[in-house]
């Protein structure tokens, strides 16, 4: 009961508000954060701001953050779990708008702990751009196991990429930095 | 390996707009309603909203209770006020059709809809509560497994005067 569900060693996972659309939208619309995501086309201002403004209020089935630093609360990226009720399984969304090795692993490491700690998930699962070996070592390193691609699943930037499938029990997730 | 709805004499099945003509008569029969919460006589325009009311579903899951000898709805029954973190709901069930009161139809309905919430809904713990001089009732509540938790002293005034609910509860692994 000591530790703070929604804190990590730097960042700090709290509801989104309708001001988070600002920097949302760009970073949709910044090609380093959304080469690895699959999103194409480019956002307009007022549909950024309506699906934050439609977010609902974090719950079971979709439970959506924006992230801020826990040194100085700015915004740095948005995460969430969207849940199936019966199976108690999560999928991972997240984006960070700073590319910092410490903020990735410290939010993915937050997100889990808050879907088996609050949630009581069993499973948390995700997707990943199989060429985006930065995310992949991450969620490694958090605990995640690959369990199969799925080849020439996306065409982007004018190639096929494959998908890798990842999982997370929640013994496996590894609380601590091991260096 | 076993249908997830049916039990040896009942099945469970969502609820339908037909439903109407027993659900008005069963909701509105001072001899079923005097088990249940229920206070107050209902329309038959809120009894059919109530009956289209979403398909079955984790935070919808109300059932009617038919044989499954002739297909004769005889009640109904429902897991509601889930937390999914939890993991938890709490169990109702009504039978309206009097004759199927005794011959094991409430027991198997009870088995029924507590083994769905346990193996297709994975659920870990069904409570409920039941008036203390409901003893039928209480008989059938212990025979599949659930135990006494504790008494809400007063916990429902009804028929001029104050009744005490029993609390009961089943746990995953605890159903017979």
């Amino acid at each position: 009961m000591n530790t703070r569900p929604y804190e990590g060693r730097l960042v700090r996972l709290r509801a989104r508000d309708s001001e988070d659309a600002v920097a949302f939208h760009s970073w949709f619309n910044d090609w380093q954060v959304t080469n690895w995501m699959g999103v194409r086309y480019p956002v307009a201002r007022g549909r950024e701001a309506w699906f934050v403004e439609h977010t609902p209020e974090p719950g079971f089935t979709r439970a959506a953050f924006a992230v801020e630093a826990l040194a100085d609360g700015r915004l740095v990226g948005n995460c969430e779990l969207q849940c199936e009720l019966e199976d108690r399984t999560g999928t991972v969304g997240i984006a960070m708008g700073e590319r910092n090795a410490g903020f990735g692993t410290d939010t993915m490491r937050t997100l889990c702990r808050v879907g088996f700690e609050v949630m009581n998930l069993h499973r948390i699962g995700l997707t990943v751009d199989a060429s985006n070996e930065r995310a992949r070592h991450v969620y490694r390193k958090v605990g995640f196991k690959e369990e199969g691609e799925l080849r020439d699943h996306r065409f982007i930037r004018g190639q096929y990429r494959g998908t890798v499938v990842m999982g997370l029990f929640r013994a496996e997730l590894k609380r601590e930095e091991t260096q | 390996m076993h249908r997830p709805l049916e039990g040896e004499l009942v099945r469970l099945r969502a609820r339908e707009e037909s439903d109407l003509e027993v659900f008005y008569r069963w909701i509105n029969d001072w001899e079923t309603v005097k088990y249940l919460g229920a206070r107050y006589p209902r329309t038959k325009k809120f009894e059919t909203e109530w009956l289209a009311s979403g398909d079955p579903s984790f935070t919808n899951s109300s059932f009617i209770i038919e044989t499954r000898a002739d297909r004769r709805a005889i009640g109904w029954t429902g897991l509601h006020d889930m937390t999914p973190e939890n993991r938890a709901a709490t169990l109702g069930i009504a039978i309206g059709e009097h004759e199927f009161l005794d011959g094991g139809y409430g027991t198997d309905a009870m088995r029924t809809v507590c083994r769905f919430g346990f193996e297709m809904m994975n659920l870990n713990r069904i409570d409920l509560t039941v008036f203390d001089w409901n003893t039928r009732a209480i008989r059938v509540y212990e025979k599949i497994g659930f135990q006494h938790e504790g008494v809400l002293r007063h916990g429902m005034f009804k028929a001029g005067r104050w009744n005490d609910l029993v609390l009961m509860g089943l746990l995953r692994g605890e159903l017979r």
